[in-house]
């Protein structure tokens, strides 16, 4: 008698334990779809904002569901493309080059800089010191340089800018991962005969390819939505997506249906590339990325 | 016999060193060629007084831009302001971030879209997110405004509201950065540490305390020192919002030295204040990496 009572409050209390996880386990839940709710709330009024008429902009109060939407999406979506396709052009020609070319500088220099600790911690320090400098002190002289060398106004000019600008983070997150792995598998590579080149190319690369693609993302976002050194560096023969943004802008006022539907447009690369990088994404950025 | 001076240079290193040069080269060949001319422009302007809107040509002043900076009233301004939104930018978005990354640091349903609808906000270009947050901040025809039920004049009114605007949005933009670099260092918190916790049976808040903030540190400096990078580079949600209005009381560090530079065209007073924020961006990135990011830990061999 008295042995089974204790019996079923034991039963009882994890009952109940279970029940309060099973509890929390869903307001986390919850509580994770309030916050992504509220910080995709502008997307979606971007979104929604293709959708809309000139006038649905400025109505009081705010037009949460376009009226209009039949007639108002085709005609944005039809001027976004004309102000923005050949942008879409330039923009995958310039943000992918410039990734590419990130990461075929920044992998080596990175694993030289993690695993033969070359220049010690001068050279990470210098890289990193790129980025202190403010975007303003770039933009004349480095539009000197590209004149000198004839590259105003073309993809290379620009490609070679953005790639410029993100070799230092880049390299940074692409050292922490190279940091994380264990020397033995290269060394033991070493001792079947490969060389250190073929080790680090053969052994190392595939075994970071998570911290690659992190880079890459970022990479690409960055050059992507560059706006300040395009609309400097380029004058009519490129325009990248940003500019063909500013141009909605400009003139007489803000084309509001335009814009959200061309901006609508442009963030598409960027959510395709980061969820097919998913599996990659969460599993590399925890391998490194760690290390100062 | 006498060898040449590039064999010289070969022998000189060991085969490690040579590759390690041979892969470290191309890299520090495109730095330094971009960063080359930037460097002497910067620095050697901030000794120039140079107007580009004068006919005098640049005159070498010594240390005399430097002078007129240290009693230019807007500069100090805007260093406070950049200084007031890396304090609370910082302290929000690396509170707000851990809070995601821990709920997102979990097994359920639906993790990888939700995850990666959170990280839309970053794909938005910065110059249209601008945009759109100035209307919809808008206090006539905005809907947060409507939704909240308030009616507050956000931009351009008054500095509080207007400093809370900027906040607002580079909290959106950069909170989605922030959580998952920090949900990375989560994930890379070996299990066997939190089941250790578990039989010792000790509370949520001490495994949180005791547990997984010492271990998370070396990434959150990390990640608090690249936002500090970043908010020294704020630029959209300071020219779009409030255009460093009313007057100049939002000014950031990076606005003013853009319009110092190209829109009174001053290059002298622009590169000083270029100087002093690379000479104050290195003296914080050394001490944060030797205290917050590497220190506490051992460096492995």
């Amino acid at each position: 008698m008295h042995s089974q009572g204790r019996t079923r409050s034991i039963h009882d209390r994890i009952r109940r334990a279970k029940r309060r996880k099973l509890i929390s386990h869903y307001s986390q839940n919850v509580l994770v779809i309030l916050v992504v709710l509220v910080f995709l709330s502008p997307v979606m009024w971007i979104v929604t904002g293709s959708f809309k008429t000139r006038v649905e902009f400025y109505s009081t109060p705010p037009v949460f569901l376009p009226h209009q939407a039949s007639t108002a999406t085709g005609t944005n979506y039809a001027r976004a493309l004309e102000v923005g396709g050949k942008g879409f052009i330039d923009s995958i020609i310039v943000a992918g080059f410039a990734t590419v070319l990130t990461i075929l500088l920044a992998v080596p220099a990175s694993y030289a800089i993690a695993r033969y600790r070359i220049g010690a911690q001068h050279i990470p320090f210098f890289i990193l010191s790129i980025l202190f400098l403010p975007p303003v002190v770039g933009i004349l002289p480095l539009f000197m340089l590209l004149k000198t060398l004839h590259l105003i106004d073309t993809h290379l000019g620009l490609i070679l800018a953005y790639m410029f600008f993100n070799l230092p983070l880049a390299v940074w997150l692409t050292k922490g991962f190279f940091e994380d792995l264990p020397e033995d598998l290269e060394s033991a590579a070493l001792v079947d005969g490969y060389s250190r080149f073929r080790a680090f190319l053969k052994i190392a690369v595939p075994l970071v390819v998570p911290g690659i693609a992190v880079a890459g993302l970022f990479t690409f976002i960055f050059s992507w939505n560059e706006l300040a050194y395009a609309s400097i560096m380029t004058r009519s023969s490129v325009e990248t997506l940003p500019i063909a943004l500013t141009n909605l802008m400009g003139g007489h006022g803000i084309q509001w249906g335009a814009l959200c539907a061309l901006a609508t447009l442009a963030a598409v690369p960027g959510i395709l590339l980061s969820l097919f990088m998913q599996k990659y994404l969460i599993r590399g950025l925890s391998f490194g990325a760690i290390r100062g | 016999m006498r060898r040449t001076l590039a064999e010289q240079f070969i022998h000189y290193f060991t085969p490690k060193k040579r590759i390690a040069i041979f892969m470290v080269a191309p890299t520090m060949l495109v730095l330094l060629l971009f960063a080359i001319y930037p460097l002497i422009f910067m620095f050697g302007n901030s000794f120039r007084a140079w107007q580009l809107t004068s006919v005098l040509p640049p005159k070498f002043v010594w240390f005399k831009t430097f002078g007129t900076l240290f009693s230019y009233g807007r500069y100090w301004n805007a260093f406070a302001n950049t200084l007031i939104l890396l304090a609370i930018g910082i302290l929000v978005q690396s509170v707000l971030g851990l809070g995601i990354a821990m709920l997102l640091n979990r097994q359920f349903h639906g993790k990888r879209i939700l995850t990666g609808l959170f990280l839309v906000p970053v794909m938005i270009v910065p110059v249209v997110s601008g945009t759109i947050w100035r209307l919809m901040l808008n206090s006539e025809f905005g809907p947060f405004n409507y939704l909240l039920g308030i009616t507050v004049h956000w931009l351009g009114v008054t500095k509080a509201a207007s400093m809370t605007a900027i906040l607002m949005m580079d909290t959106w933009q950069w909170t989605p950065f922030v959580a998952m670099v920090l949900l990375a260092g989560l994930s890379a918190i070996p299990r066997e540490v939190y089941e250790a916790a578990d039989v010792d049976s000790a509370s949520g808040w001490h495994v949180f305390t005791r547990v997984t903030l010492p271990l998370l540190r070396p990434i959150f400096g990390l990640v608090v020192l690249l936002r500090t990078i970043f908010i020294f580079r704020i630029y959209e949600p300071v020219s779009i919002l409030t255009a460093g209005g009313p007057g100049s009381a939002t000014e950031s560090l990076s606005l003013l030295t853009y319009r110092t530079g190209f829109q009174f065209w001053n290059i002298g007073l622009s590169s000083a204040m270029s100087v002093i924020q690379v000479i104050f961006m290195i003296l914080v990135a050394y001490l944060f990496l030797k205290f917050v990011v590497t220190g506490g830990r051992t460096r492995h061999a």
